[in-house]
């Protein structure tokens, strides 16, 4: 069955190209990503096929594959890594990666117009960079300022970009065709959090400083890693309607925005309304490969 | 290579886990011991409730301690008599809450119950790190009876993070039924699991479902 997914796959891939040209070049970049890890697509059956999952077989499969990776090598890694060093040291490795992160969300409020966000952001790193000796310590935090997450995914959302199907990506996970696209374009731009890191000349130490960062950031999942295996009936569904959740309230900045707090609220409403279609077609919907593909 | 990528995932990831751990918190910060009262404005209820549970969070060695039992007491006491869980349940269930029996919903009820204590004990067990629950300014229409509260609440290391609140008027005063942690919904994260459950299961296997976690 993977050879069939496989072309269903790209078969969705190409409709994609030829009905949205604006969206072609960023599926070119994520099309060998896509066919490479398709392999790992078997022929899982979808039976509650979601609009904004048109993909969810092989995210599945690509889900269970990060998981179990990350079962046998990073998670062990970081648990250990949270066990032997101690918590003001992790603090402080953790605290100097945000504020590197703070500087290009900054960048990106910038770049979609927020520029009250980027003073503000810009303000933050200025101050714990300098008070904060480098960021170790973020005494912005402490002074009553607000972190506001910002990447290019979401610049590409404020600019229009619709974020197309959830796709789960080989070692990184969670994202989206506009995403990945943002990704993909940054990292061919050589520019993100990491272009501090990478402008080092000294490539064991560079690449010493990238694995520590790797490092950090799976220990400092560890435990919302835990309060989901307690509280998601799936982890995978969990994930990513709370991926889905999130970047689209980034794109809105609903907590930036102080005109619109009922804009973003989300619509229970068909809870009132009786919805006969939904009923006849969800157990009728063909499986895997053959779901729709709207985003 | 990939490191690129990561800060998006991550961010994502660990936004979602302070979520949950402080907000439910949704108490979270407190001076001292209040009253709360249904009937006042929503800003003053959300902040009574909060400021209470984390004032009891505080004073017991067992939830100190981390002990997981006691809190899911602690949080059955103190913050769900102020949570309208008939709603929250039958809006995740969205349509299929209309299909289900009288007896079916109640257990539906019940059986998600146990979810929505973990979630808030998991929160509340790291209560020690929350140093503040602030409450913004109230936005919208005052006299409406659904609306929103929005706070943030500060912990010692590291940056704020944004919950929201939504109530609901009813007979008895304000109910809390929804809850937004840095953009997630509760209710609408649950409603594909819902719904995925029961196109497979039904409705009792939604509730079995449910109960096999509370296990």
């Amino acid at each position: 069955m993977a050879p069939d997914t496989q072309t269903a796959e790209n078969k969705q891939i190409m409709n994609k190209n030829t009905t949205k040209s604006e969206t072609s070049g960023r599926l070119g970049r994520l099309a060998p990503v896509v066919a490479l890890t398709a392999f790992f697509a078997g022929c899982a059956h979808v039976p509650n096929p979601t609009p904004q999952d048109p993909w969810e077989s092989y995210n599945r499969s690509m889900f269970q594959f990060n998981e179990a990776f990350d079962k046998a090598l990073f998670k062990p890694i970081a648990s250990g890594y949270k066990q032997l060093t101690p918590e003001p040291a992790r603090n402080c490795i953790h605290n100097i990666f945000a504020n590197m992160a703070d500087l290009w969300a900054s960048v990106n409020s910038f770049l979609q117009g927020r520029g009250h966000d980027g003073v503000n952001m810009l303000g933050r790193v200025l101050f714990n960079s300098t008070m904060g000796l480098g960021g170790c310590i973020d005494v912005a935090s402490m002074n009553g300022s607000q972190r506001i997450s910002n990447d290019f995914g979401v610049t590409l959302g404020v600019w229009g970009f619709k974020p197309g199907p959830y796709v789960v990506l080989p070692f990184i996970g969670s994202s989206n065709v506009r995403d990945a696209a943002g990704i993909g374009t940054m990292f061919a731009a050589g520019a993100s959090s990491y272009t501090p890191i990478m402008a080092i000349d000294n490539v064991p130490l560079r690449n010493t400083i990238l694995g520590v960062a790797a490092v950090d950031l799976r220990a400092s999942l560890l435990d919302a890693d835990d309060l989901v295996d307690r509280i998601a009936l799936d982890r995978y569904s969990f994930i990513r309607d709370a991926f889905i959740q999130r970047r689209q309230s980034l794109v809105q900045g609903n907590r930036v925005d102080p005109d619109s707090p009922y804009g973003t609220l989300p619509d229970y409403s068909d809870d009132e309304l009786p919805d006969y279609s939904d009923d006849e077609e969800a157990p009728a919907a063909p499986a895997s490969g053959s779901a729709p593909a709207t985003p | 290579m990939t490191f690129s990528a990561l800060p998006q995932r991550i961010t994502f990831l660990h936004r979602l886990c302070l979520a949950f751990m402080l907000a439910l918190g949704l108490s979270t910060a407190v001076q001292a011991k209040q009253t709360v009262d249904p009937n006042a404005a929503p800003n003053e209820f959300v902040q009574a409730v909060g400021n209470n549970a984390l004032e009891v969070l505080r004073q017991e060695p067992a939830a100190q301690q981390g002990d997981l039992n006691r809190i899911n007491q602690l949080v059955d006491e103190y913050v769900l008599p102020y949570v309208n869980l008939e709603k929250t349940t039958r809006l995740a269930a969205g349509r299929y809450w209309r299909q289900a029996s009288a007896q079916q919903q109640k257990n539906l009820v019940e059986a998600f119950k146990g979810t929505l204590v973990r979630t808030y004990s998991g929160a509340l067990s790291k209560v020690d790190e929350v140093s503040a629950l602030q409450i913004l300014p109230f936005r919208g229409d005052a006299n409406a009876d659904d609306v929103v509260v929005r706070s943030t609440i500060s912990q010692r290391n590291g940056p704020a993070v944004g919950v929201d609140y939504r109530l609901e008027k009813t007979p008895q005063g304000w109910k809390i039924y929804d809850l937004n942690v840095e953009g997630i919904w509760l209710i609408q994260n649950y409603r594909n699991q819902f719904a995925q459950q029961i196109n497979q299961n039904g409705i009792d296997g939604l509730i079995d479902a449910l109960n096999k976690q509370n296990r």
